[in-house]
């Protein structure tokens, strides 16, 4: 271990007391410290979790949401703000949103 | 390829890697039980005990160690802690206070080989708890005196007056034995 006392390096009873420190042989110790240990959670569950949720979603999303039916969504009803027009389209780019936005975060996991 | 502390904690922070805490654990299991055996007045599997509560109390906090101190000082100071609390668990003063008349010297007449190793353990009986850990920590681990006082929640004057007071009387000690080694 590095010594950090410079004043006191040459003292004799400071080099002494160094001398006395022996190193003691493991001898079983780390692996009873490992065995003790109690389980983290696993690192890993929580973004899979969070992976599967979002590939369901996916799913459902590819299944129930209005594809054919949406409307068409040129410069005029686009600034007409009209909310039957606007309300679907708000809607399938929310849920494609969140469904990247949780695929990213599942991905960019590290805790 | 050696990892060094810092790659070891982030590995074990980010995956929950045992292997590594067992490495970080072989590294230092030596020092730790070394100094709590000298604390517990040669206790040594009450001293193992106490290390291997500072090794897993390391493992559920180690998110909150910082890097800004050294990862063994931050080690010595959840072993000190964990020496207080069980001084405190035991209510008993063996380990705490000091009675200085019955460490008188005493002569290992049959073990003069090791003589003065036997009168090191024999010394450090004369120290209270307080000059003990503070002449271990920096005398024999090389913390320095800002560390030390870091560990020991205490002053830094506190910690140069307990080193003072600490070596002065291993001295004292120590050039008896000294004397009566040199006269046998």
């Amino acid at each position: 271990m590095k010594i950090m006392n410079p004043p006191e390096t040459n003292d004799p009873l400071d080099a002494w007391l160094r001398e006395q420190d022996k190193y003691i042989e493991d001898n079983g110790f780390t692996a009873r410290v490992i065995a003790a240990l109690p389980r983290r959670p696993r690192a890993w569950l929580r973004p899979a979790i969070l992976l599967g949720a979002t590939t369901i979603g996916s799913v459902l999303a590819a299944l129930w949401l209005p594809w054919g039916n949406l409307p068409v969504l040129d410069s005029s009803a686009l600034f007409s703000l009209d909310s039957q027009v606007l309300m679907p389209w708000v809607l399938v780019l929310t849920v494609m949103a969140s469904l990247v936005w949780g695929t990213i975060s599942a991905l960019e996991w590290e805790d | 390829m050696s990892f060094t502390d810092t790659d070891l904690i982030a590995r074990v922070l980010s995956r929950g890697d045992q292997h590594a805490f067992g490495e970080l654990v072989r590294r230092y299991q030596s020092p730790v039980r070394a100094f709590l055996a000298r604390m517990t007045r040669g206790d040594t599997h009450g001293a193992d005990d106490l290390a291997q509560e500072t090794f897993l109390k390391a493992w559920q906090k180690l998110q909150t160690y910082r890097g800004g101190a050294r990862f063994s000082t931050w080690l010595f100071g959840i072993a000190v802690n964990e020496f207080r609390m069980a001084g405190r668990r035991r209510k008993e003063l063996a380990w705490e206070e000091v009675d200085e008349s019955s460490v008188e010297p005493e002569e290992p007449a049959a073990a003069r080989d090791c003589h003065l190793r036997l009168d090191l353990t024999e010394a450090l009986k004369l120290l209270n708890s307080n000059e003990r850990a503070a002449v271990l920590l920096c005398c024999q681990n090389g913390l320095s005196h800002e560390e030390a006082a870091q560990v020991l929640d205490c002053p830094l004057g506190t910690v140069k007056t307990n080193i003072l007071r600490g070596k002065e009387k291993l001295r004292q000690r120590l050039a008896i034995a000294y004397e009566n080694y040199e006269s046998a």
